[in-house]
């Protein structure tokens, strides 16, 4: 049978429902469920303080994940202060400010006039709300038992806050798929791991912070309700699904993924009633659910991303016929065949039907987001401005060390356990480990997905190694291995430590028949306990608690590190170890808040549009939320264009200052110099005869600032914007005038006039440089270059003038004697 | 409402006088008249004594003088200047090309004259203002429009009133009165794309400027043919004004008086140019063709109220007062060639203006696009001051309840769902209460 490789319990169930298929199927389950839970109660009842006890270590445990993963994210606030992070979360944190101040109803309708000058941003619509009206409702209820908290303090604290109930959820979703002490190891080690903190310490007021959550109680939930076949458990499943909708785009792995599980299921004749139930409910529950979010709308039956989902129910349904059919029909095991053939006639029925629709277009194609996953020079070819995100990069091998330690060696072991002894939720959690790993490895940003499933995975290799290293006593008294016994009732999830050597007594005998269905574990095993003493079992004990320690140590360091940059200030070292705090970007943006007019309109790169928008109020041109590539690549254009051309496209936006990010006088990298080949490349996709990406090379193909640069790139806005009057400056007595820290290079083009624009503020460190746009020039002067000059040498006269003698005579040429009495003749030359 | 209405007024002013410290009309009419020598008062007396019957009050300078000032405590001392001087290398005082630039900056208007000697100071500013003098000793030369009274150079030419610019704000009557001009002095040369330069008059296709002195030409000529500016305005975009013209004589009595004769053609008693002087300088000192705007309302069709923002489809009016400066007073302006545009990047609505008696009025539905609109009115004609308006309103998409509530193609789904309620209603019913009988027939 099918079951035939998992444990014992399990495959009883599933024998009994393939086989009966009765009405009274479900009822058969929930009595037996009932069963094992009295007989549990009754173990309970009767050893009040052993399962007391570990129930208490299990809630400290827990309590201690929940605040150390919280704590472990207090690193930006205690350096530098409360305040939001990066660039997405300014314009969350504007929104949930919004919604807090305006109400939900205006929140949705909220048409936001600071972003995308002119076309504007309908913000209910473009947005998943889930996190502000998370936020927005924790600040109420805080309102209403009478806490005063600011929301920026509600905002700041939600993604710790929301990191230690990811670390319960793993737990429960852990404890769901193998046991409770693997599901302890996962709540810490998620608690912890640098890839999850990486986007969620405190201050990063994310999506992200909140969705991964709501993604692993969505699976947990799943989980449980395949276990159970629970209506409850799938409604459940289909709410906190709903929950993560409305919270990061990121559902659309889920929306793939339980399908995907299911498709596998059937694949590999693991179809069961419960599975029949859990799918449905869930599909139908969520997809209705999942509409009601305005920014995805009828994105779930239209478009391509969602279609596996579809195609899946579809099938499941026509599989649960036919298995249907197959009970009813007499002697149908002799044409067994036909039904097979009639099942994978359906499911080609539901591919054709999705390819068809899509061709006509009621579904929309894949997504270029979605290819740039499949082919990762995808992005780079034709969409440049997904490929210009750098968390949109491929991963290099060293983050993924670097941002889970310890675990990405735990990782394969425990997909390996969990291939062993499969049962239908170890299915979703290996597929879940395939995908994800294969997301993280295309896009550094879905290293976040990935983090759970190896903290889950590696938590199970190690609980299982420990299960059978830590136990001394055990291995001591008996030959028997102890292990297994408890892998085996990870459904029970009733197994602990002192439960559990109870339950071994009791239950010596069983594991010989249980292990019947797997040979190859149970001599290994006991070679296993034969050759290894208590001893040795001690030292791998230390060896992998020091190990742990290292984790904590190395998760800590990252942490606080790498991930607690608030982004929006910098802090720098000095020799003398002291702390120097470089807080540019606000001066920048509070300068603009207090001097500029109301409605002043910034051209910036889209980077830094929401927090021009959230920190200095004023209206931008392009922001995070790339919607519009068309309109980036007019700011790209206009950043790559020399000052004539781009002041055309200046005016026809109607920019009153532009803003740039220049990190050549610090050495801040992150700079615009920097990032201008992506403005370029944007800029080209859009405009391919007026900005060629060639020619902001040199001739060896080298992005160079300095005297070998190319021409168009030393005489472009950005340039300009960037090196205006740096050629005057020396940043070090080593270098000469006008030399680029960042780049390492002299600039080869200095002493330039700006013609369109000018100088508004620079920054003190001359990070953020604001230019203002002039207004068109009262008067056009003549062009002869003669007389350019002669102007020229007149203007230095003129301030000798004033500066020296005021009241002097001017000179008149050929000035006529006057005689009086003579009427003055017309001059003849 | 009032705090938009506010904000558009100021956006206006904003937009359309932006660095204005100076009077935009003409009500204001001191003048300073710079000359190289003070003689010029006598044989330009008809002239002047034309701008003191116009209310002017005249200032007298020689350009040398020490104690030249137009700017004093930051406040401009006069607001328009004419430069009758122009041998001038160096102003005296505190007056120079620079300033006089600055001048115009900020609103003022001027008047140049020319000569055969240009000095330093007169080419400066010209060139600020886009215009270039020929070479100094050089006069525009016509072999075939000559006024017989020539001394034989052919120096003393007759512009024909068909080589005048045919705009009545700035020309007057001089274009229709046909008479020819009499024209002593050096030609202009300016660059074709300026957009802000006219070209009043122009010396006809036979002309030429070069040093009539050299009986052969040794190098190419300053200027040739209808390229020879004898007239040129510059209205700038703060609608500053500023004449230059290439001959200080054509303002003098002399030319104002005498009969002109050609060699080619019939003779005519008086020439052109006193009614030209006149009405050129009408018109740069703001005397005409000066044009505002104000109160600019925009507001919903249905109840007239200025919502805050227009929702998509909205029919909306907009209205606007355009005063014209005549005869020292603001009256009704009477064009019905203002237009509207409603403008996000691009236009998506251009209409007309309806004048009624100076109200211009557009009615016009909001297009079925969101976003950040302006009304713009871009009124930019000949002899007129430039007149931009912009007023900044955005357009929002409908709210979530002003949506259509029940559509009627959608019955179809509002049946199969109530249908599918009392069907799976039904079917539950069935369910729950028949279920008992089955087993029971089956083990029958």
């Amino acid at each position: 049978m099918a079951a035939r490789v998992t444990t014992n319990q399990s495959s009883i169930n599933d024998d009994s429902e393939l086989t009966t298929n009765d009405p009274e199927h479900q009822t058969n389950v929930s009595s037996k469920k009932r069963l094992s839970s009295s007989s549990n109660m009754l173990a309970t009842s009767s050893l009040i303080s052993p399962t007391g006890l570990t129930s208490l270590i299990s809630f400290i445990v827990l309590t201690c994940a929940y605040i150390s993963g919280f704590m472990s994210r207090l690193f930006s606030v205690i350096r530098f202060e409360s305040i939001i992070h990066e660039f997405d979360p300014w314009f969350n944190y504007r929104s949930t400010a919004y919604m807090t101040e305006n109400g939900f109803y205006n929140f949705l309708n909220w048409f936001d006039e600071l972003a995308w000058y002119p076309l504007g941003r309908i913000v209910g619509g473009t947005i998943y709300p889930g996190l502000m009206v998370t936020s927005g409702v924790i600040h109420w209820f805080l309102h209403m038992i009478n806490i005063p908290i600011h929301i920026r303090e509600i905002c700041v604290f939600l993604a710790p806050f929301f990191s230690g109930l990811t670390a319960l959820a793993t737990y429960l979703f852990t404890k769901e798929l193998w046991s409770r002490r693997a599901g302890l190891f996962a709540a810490a080690f998620i608690a912890i791991a640098p890839g999850y903190s990486s986007r969620s310490v405190a201050g990063s007021y994310d999506n992200e912070g909140i969705a991964i959550f709501a993604l692993m109680f969505t699976y947990f939930l799943w989980i449980r309700s395949v276990k159970t076949g629970s209506v409850f458990w799938s409604s459940c499943t289909a709410l906190s699904y709903f929950y993560m909708v409305s919270a990061w785009g990121g559902y659309v792995f889920i929306i793939n993924l339980i399908p995907v599980h299911v498709f596998v299921l059937i694949v590999l004749r693991r179809y069961s009633l419960r599975l029949y139930v859990s799918y449905s409910i869930f599909y139908i529950l969520g997809l209705i659910l999942s509409m009601q979010i305005p920014f995805v709308g009828f994105q779930p039956v239209r478009t391509s991303e969602h279609m596996l989902a579809a195609g899946v129910f579809a099938l499941l349904q026509a599989y649960a016929f036919i298995d249907y059919l197959y009970t009813k029909i007499p002697r149908a095991a002799d044409i067994k065949q036909l039904f097979f053939g009639l099942i994978m006639i359906v499911g080609l029925i539901v591919f054709a039907a999705v390819v068809v629709l899509t061709y006509a277009g009621y579904i929309a194609p894949w997504s270029g987001r979605f290819y740039s996953l499949w082919d990762t020079n995808y992005a780079k070819i034709h969409i440049p401005i997904i490929a210009s995100v750098s968390e949109h990069q491929p991963t290099t091998w060293t983050s993924f060390f670097f941002d889970l330690h310890l675990l990405i060696c735990l990782f394969p072991v425990g997909a390996w356990f969990c291939i062993k002894e499969l049962t239908d939720e170890r299915v979703f959690i290996v597929l879940y480990a395939v995908f994800a790993s294969y997301f993280a490895g295309v896009m550094i940003r879905l290293m976040l997905t990935l983090t759970p499933c190896v903290c889950v995975l590696a938590a199970i290799a190690l609980s299982k190694t420990l299960d059978y290293y830590a136990d001394t006593e055990t291995s001591d008294m008996s030959t028997s291995p102890v292990v297994p016994t408890n892998d085996g009732d990870g459904e029970d999830t009733e197994s602990d430590k002192n439960n559990r050597n109870l339950y071994d007594k009791a239950g010596k005998p069983k594991p010989i028949p249980g292990r019947r269905g797997t040979p190859g574990t149970n001599p290994e095993a006991e070679e296993d306990t034969s050759i290894v003493s208590s001893n040795i079992k001690t030292v791998v004990v230390i060896c992998i608690a020091m190990m742990l320690m290292l984790f904590a140590v190395h998760c800590t360091w990252v942490t606080s590190n790498a991930y607690s940059s608030p982004s929006i200030v910098l802090a720098s070292y000095n020799n003398d170890g002291s702390r120097y705090i470089i807080d540019d970007f606000r001066e920048a943006y509070y300068w603009l808040r207090k001097n500029t007019p109301e409605r002043a309109r910034v051209m910036s790169w889209w980077d830094y549009g929401y927090q021009i928008a959230g920190m200095g109020n004023r209206t931008v041109l392009v922001d995070n939320n790339t919607w519009n590539n068309s309109h980036i690549a007019l700011v790209g254009k206009a950043m790559s264009s020399n000052e004539t051309e781009a002041y055309k496209i200046m005016t026809m936006l109607d920019v009153d200052y532009v803003l740039v990010i220049f990190g050549g006088m610090i050495g801040y990298s992150g700079d615009d110099i920097n990032k201008f080949l992506w403005m370029v490349r944007i800029a080209e996709g859009e405009h391919p005869k007026d900005i060629r990406e060639q020619d902001y090379f040199t001739e060896n193909g080298e992005f160079r600032v300095d005297r070998t640069g190319s021409p168009i790139l030393l005489n472009c806005l950005m340039y300009k914007l960037c090196y205006y009057r740096f050629g005057e400056l020396q940043t070090d007595f080593r270098s000469p005038p006008g030399f680029d820290r960042t780049r390492h290079v002299e600039i080869g083009n200095k002493n330039f006039d700006l013609q369109h624009v000018e100088e508004a503020y620079t920054t003190e460190h001359w990070i953020v440089r604001i230019y203002k746009v002039k207004k068109l020039a009262n008067r056009l002067q003549a062009k002869n270059a003669l007389r350019q000059v002669q102007r020229r040498k007149s203007i230095y006269s003129t301030t000798k003038k004033v500066a020296g003698q005021a009241r002097k005579q001017g000179v008149i040429l050929n000035k006529p004697q006057i005689k009086k009495g003579t009427k003055v003749s017309k001059r003849k030359t | 409402m009032a705090r938009l209405f506010i904000f558009a007024v100021g956006l206006l002013l904003f937009a359309s006088a932006w660095s204005s410290s100076l009077n935009v009309d003409g009500s204001s009419k001191r003048l300073l008249v710079l000359l190289d020598n003070l003689g010029l008062r006598e044989s330009h007396s008809f002239y002047f004594k034309q701008l003191k019957d116009r209310g002017f009050d005249i200032t007298f300078k020689t350009s040398d003088d020490s104690s030249l000032q137009i700017v004093k405590y930051g406040e401009y001392l006069y607001d328009h200047v004419i430069v009758f001087a122009p041998s001038t290398k160096e102003f005296g005082g505190r007056l120079d090309a620079d300033i006089l630039t600055q001048f115009v900056d900020a609103g003022g208007n001027v008047l140049v004259a020319g000569s055969n000697t240009v000095g330093d100071v007169i080419r400066e500013f010209a060139s600020e203002c886009g215009i270039e003098f020929a070479d100094d000793k050089s006069a525009v030369v016509d072999h075939l429009n000559y006024d017989l009274s020539d001394d034989g150079q052919h120096t003393l030419i007759v512009a024909s009133p068909s080589n005048l610019l045919s705009s009545e704000l700035i020309v007057g009557q001089a274009k229709k009165n046909n008479l020819p001009f009499l024209f002593r002095g050096t030609g202009m040369s300016s660059d074709p794309e300026n957009p802000l330069l006219l070209d009043v008059l122009t010396a006809s296709s036979t002309s030429y400027t070069a040093n009539p002195d050299e009986k052969t030409l040794s190098e190419y000529p300053a200027t040739v043919g209808k390229r020879t500016l004898l007239i040129s305005v510059l209205q700038a975009r703060n609608n500053a004004r500023v004449g230059f013209v290439g001959s200080l004589d054509f303002f003098s009595n002399d030319f104002f008086l005498s009969a002109v004769q050609p060699n080619n053609g019939k003779k005519s008693d008086k020439s052109g140019n006193q009614d030209l002087a006149v009405a050129l300088t009408d018109w740069l000192f703001k005397q005409r063709g000066v044009l505002r705007s104000r109160n600019i309302h925009h507001y919903l069709k249905s109840d007239k109220s200025t919502p805050r923002f227009y929702t998509v489809k909205n029919d909306i009016v907009f209205n606007v007062q355009f005063d014209e400066f005549v005869h020292g007073k603001w009256m009704p302006f009477n064009g019905t060639d203002v237009q509207l545009e409603f403008v996000r990047i691009d236009p998506f609505v251009r209409t007309a203006l309806t004048n009624k008696g100076g109200q211009l009025e557009a009615r016009f539905r909001v297009p079925d696009t969101y976003g950040i609109f302006k009304f713009v009115i871009d009124y930019n004609r000949v002899g007129y001051s430039h007149l931009y308006s912009a007023t900044q309103v955005s357009v929002h998409p409908l709210l979530h309840t002003e949506y259509e509530r029940f559509i009627t193609s959608a019955y179809p789904y509002y049946i199969s769902t109530f249908s599918m309620m009392a069907g799976a209603f039904l079917l539950s019913f069935l369910v729950l209460y028949h279920r008992d009988d089955l087993p029971k027939k089956k083990a029958e």
